[in-house]
């Protein structure tokens, strides 16, 4: 009996030409996303990469100097570009691309991708995500919205109810009827994300992508799921086909529009985030609460003359065998991290409680809970880009510290400026960047999918209850 | 008898508990959305005069420090000397260019909570500081603010069209229609004056309730142009809803059932507030892509590399160029590092200047296009002209870089001279220092732009309803 309704329900919207034109729209701006993303990402990708080995080169060809003056050089970052971004660039565009590493400084990211876009980009961006966000819900309640009421408004369901069918049955069939006319939209598409997502991954990351891919379908179905039941279910319980439509777009509108902005402010009111210059002259305060290298009058940097002519056991500091700058720039660097690591996990960790504050409003709005969790499994939500981050820091102290110890081990000479050159640029190993792997992503966002699947037996049963206690007219 | 029409439509709606709903709801998101333009205000305010307390303590700290150096003595650390014009000019003496929040930006965000508004002067390329950026959670961008510009572009048509949906359909449904139209009266008056009487209510609404928000918000009235970016604010919104009440008056006068209507509406608010804006963007971008910001990281460190790799050719090749700046035989300060440093950042700035001019120009180009374009999108075109009126669009934003551009020429005008010179800077200099004045965009420049775009809004409207009123022709009273 389910099947039959639900072959009935399919039919019927297959040969609406509302239904197969908005289907078409959907499923050609679906296309043309994938298509656009998948060559945005391929273009940007590709720069990353060649950027990336361009820095490493104007690293090592950037001729004899000082090991001190090579960490003010420094080298930049540049951050890769997801494959599964092309499905959802999540935050891309509104972090930085590049961070500058360079000595007692940790930079912040430029170039803001969004700054360079007109007012337009503000709209959104039209990517596959944002489809599958905001306007195949929008599908759905179309497609879904005069299943009970407008059979209601004509009069047939007196007559289906008293062929005696189950009206369980009859909201079961129904959904299987919506599901099976979005899946003839959303499955070519699938197919078409997986080629694409095949075609943007290199070998070494397929075996990761696939899964996240994976995920991210099981959270769109879930949230797409939700609509269907939500739309059952209040087709069942409102008087007419235009109560229906009107409580549904309301629905829409909360979830896609009015609550997403709505949680971004109250969350900044709550954890409110810093100026830059604030940001700013709390690090100089606490930095200068520490060691300067380079200043000689620092009583600091007479204790730690004393320290390390102890630990060597000399009375001098010209019987030093090392070099003492280089001992003395690293540990005014060591302090610096300690700044750094406490400033940023503060600022980071207001971030974190403004992100949750918005995952709490995914009980108003399920949107923000498949957004979040979209984000996450493409690699492009907050937090994979601080994990990013925490890598650029970690190497930024690790070139730091090649230079620091190489003016230590052979910076000892007679009177002159120490000119080190190419073979000491070339002892700092190249950057590496391994994204964290998917169960680890999981491991953190697994409660957006609760709350997807919270929200998908909410309103199931809501259609189900629903169904089984209605008016016939 | 249009006027009767009115007077009857404006009872009915006072009396519908529903219309008063959408009307207290309207109030509540634009109560809410000021007050979070206002917040918006207050952070940029505050974050200036942070910026500017910083400038006046350092500036203090200076005048305090050179006043008590011994004048024979050298400084214990160079670098920190109060009387080197390097120094000055590149850390302990730095100026602040700071830009207000716009004129309304209270009532629209806009762009303005992506742009840079503070930046710190310095003898360096304008690269050293044109990159610092507001630091901000990617994800608050990403969602965009609530403030009064996204409730006029996206809920204020939603309520329109809830109002208006079932317009003509609904007085069909009810059987309404045919009486009234038994009386001497032409259907196009009837669909007219209600049309009108809505438009007139929801419009003075709309435009009442964000100026009172404004106000209560603290807008500055005696600010300059002030009243009359309100009066181009109030334009745009009613040319805004008129679009939205001229669209939803022609598909009433398709004859459809109420339903119908509302799908048909809801779509096209969709289509031209959601879909074409992203379409446009994906155009333009496509037809006018800026070149890659790393490409150009990538060339500004080859142009310092090979300055620096140069640096004492470049410093003598300098004075060689400027005669009158070198150094007497018997220099008082002996900063080389510092006018070597100056030689190659002049080096730099020349070496990337047409490569950056590259990234302004196709930015400036792409901004053409979306002015051309924006019409394709009425949402567009109120958010782009909303902007404007508010003080937060790219094109204030620009007005302000340019004027950040004058302030590092004249910054780099009084200091370098000094620093090639080797010269010590007297307290007396410590006054002479340029300091920045911010000039507000004047309306003149926004003001055509803006009638633009109120034209464009207009003219679409204007051929809505004429179209809807012609339809009426073949409008099926009954069935």
């Amino acid at each position: 009996m389910i099947a039959r309704i639900a072959r009935k329900e399919f039919t019927e919207m297959a040969r609406d030409g509302r239904f197969r034109a908005s289907a078409a729209v959907v499923l050609v701006l679906l296309a043309a996303s994938i298509a656009m993303g998948w060559a945005h990402r391929r273009e940007v990708a590709a720069q990353h990469r060649e950027a990336g080995r361009a820095t490493r080169r104007q690293w090592l060809e950037q001729g004899a100097k000082n090991p001190h003056s090579a960490a003010h050089y420094g080298m930049y970052a540049f951050k890769p570009k997801m494959p599964l971004s092309l499905i959802d660039p999540g935050v891309d565009a509104y972090t930085g691309v590049a961070v500058w590493l360079e000595a007692h400084k940790q930079n912040d990211f430029k170039y803001r991708p969004a700054q360079d876009a007109t007012a337009l980009a503000r709209f959104g961006e039209l990517s596959s995500a944002a489809v599958l966000q905001l306007l195949v819900p929008l599908l759905i309640i179309l497609l879904s919205f005069p299943a009970f009421a407008g059979e209601r408004d004509l009069g047939t369901l007196r007559q289906v109810l008293s062929l005696g069918v189950r009206p369980r049955d009859l909201a079961l069939g129904k959904a299987l009827g919506v599901a099976t006319a979005l899946a003839l939209l959303c499955v070519p598409s699938a197919v078409l994300g997986v080629l694409a997502i095949g075609l943007a991954s290199d070998v070494y990351s397929l075996p990761d992508d696939l899964p996240r891919l994976a995920l991210m379908a099981v959270g769109y179905v879930l949230y797409l799921g939700t609509f269907v039941g939500a739309s059952l279910a209040v087709s069942a319980w409102s008087g007419s086909s235009r109560a229906a439509l009107l409580t549904l777009l309301a629905f829409w509108v909360a979830n896609g529009l009015i609550v997403p902005r709505l949680s971004v402010d109250v969350a900044r009111r709550l954890h409110p985030t810093p100026s830059s210059l604030e940001f700013g002259q709390a690090i100089d305060r606490d930095i200068k609460q520490g060691m300067n290298a380079h200043d000689p009058a620092d009583r600091r940097l007479a204790d730690l003359k004393a320290r390390v002519m102890k630990e060597h056991g000399v009375g001098r500091l010209e019987d030093l065998k090392v070099d003492f700058a280089g001992i003395a720039l690293q540990e005014s660097e060591e302090y610096g991290y300690r700044v750094f690591d406490a400033r940023y996990a503060e600022l980071w960790g207001t971030y974190a409680r403004q992100d949750e504050v918005q995952r709490a409003a995914a009980l108003a709005s399920p949107l923000l809970a498949v957004r979040s969790f979209s984000m996450a499994m493409a690699g492009t939500d907050p937090e994979q880009h601080r994990d990013f981050a925490r890598a650029a820091e970690a190497y930024r102290r690790v070139i730091i510290k090649h230079m620091n110890d190489d003016i230590a081990e052979h910076g000892k000479g007679p009177g002159v400026e120490y000119i080190a050159g190419d073979d000491v640029w070339a002892k700092v190993p190249d950057f590496e960047y391994t994204p964290p792997g998917v169960s680890r992503v999981l491991a953190r966002r697994w409660p957006d999918l609760a709350v997807l699947g919270g929200w998908l037996a909410l309103s199931s049963a809501a259609a189900v209850a629903a169904a089984s206690r209605i008016r016939v007219s | 008898m249009l006027a009767r029409i009115m007077r009857h439509d404006w009872r009915c709606l006072a009396a519908d508990r529903t219309a008063r709903l959408l009307v207290a709801v309207l109030a509540a998101f634009v109560g809410y959305g000021v007050y979070n333009g206002s917040a918006w205000v207050r952070f940029q305010r505050g974050a200036v005069a942070a910026a500017m307390e910083d400038q006046e303590r350092r500036l203090a700290e200076l005048r305090r420090d050179a006043a008590a150096i011994d004048p024979k003595a050298e400084p214990p650390v160079s670098f920190l000397d109060p009387r080197t014009p390097g120094v000055v000019a590149g850390s302990r003496g730095q100026r602040f260019a700071a830009a207000p929040p716009g004129p309304l930006a209270a009532m629209d965000v806009g762009q303005a909570d992506l742009y840079p508004f503070c930046f710190k002067m310095t003898n360096r390329t304008k690269q050293t500081f044109i990159t610092t950026d507001e630091i901000e959670n990617p994800s608050n961008l990403l969602a965009g603010r609530f403030d009064l510009g996204f409730v006029v572009v996206y809920l204020f048509p939603l309520l329109i069209l809830g109002l208006s949906y079932d317009l003509l359909s609904a007085e069909r449904e009810q059987g309404t229609l045919a009486m009234t139209l038994s009386q001497p009266v032409r259907l196009r008056t009837v669909v007219l004056g209600k049309v009108l009487a809505r438009a007139a209510l929801i419009l003075a609404l709309a435009v009442g309730m964000s100026v009172l928000a404004g106000l209560l918000a603290g807008l500055d009235l005696s600010g300059p142009e002030v009243p009359a970016r309100l009066g181009l604010w109030a334009l745009v919104v009613v040319a805004y809803g008129a679009f939205w009440f001229a669209l939803a008056l022609a598909v009433n006068a398709l004859g459809r059932g109420s339903a119908t209507n509302a799908v048909i509406l809801v779509a096209s608010w969709i289509a031209l507030v959601v879909v074409a804006p992203a379409l446009l963007n994906v155009a333009v971008t496509s037809l006018r892509p800026v070149p890659s910001r790393v490409s150009l990281i990538l060339a500004i460190r080859d142009a310092s590399a090979e300055a620096s790799a140069r640096g004492s050719n470049l410093l003598a090749r300098y004075y060689e160029d400027h005669p009158e700046l070198a150094p007497a035989e018997a220099a008082p300060v002996p900063a080389d590092f510092l006018t070597k440093l100056q030689a190659v950042q002049g080096s730099v700035d020349r070496t990337i200047e047409p490569v950056m001019a590259r990234y302004d120009d196709q930015l400036a180009r792409q901004q053409d296009l979306v002015d051309r374009l924006r019409f394709l999108s009425p949402a567009v075109v109120t958010q782009e002209a909303l902007n404007d009126v508010s003080g937060t669009s790219l094109a204030r934003q620009r007005f302000f870089l340019a004027q950040v551009d004058e302030f590092h020429r004249a910054w780099q005008d009084f200091f370098i001279p000094r620093i090639m010179r080797r010269e010590r800077f007297a307290p007396a200099d410590f006054d002479a220092i340029p300091e920045f004045q911010f000039r507000e965009q004047p309306l003149a420049s926004v003001g055509p732009r803006v009638a633009e775009g109120v034209i464009g809004l207009a003219i679409p409207a204007l051929a809505l309803a004429a179209l809807g009123l012609l339809a009426l022709r073949r409008y099926r009273i009954t069935g």
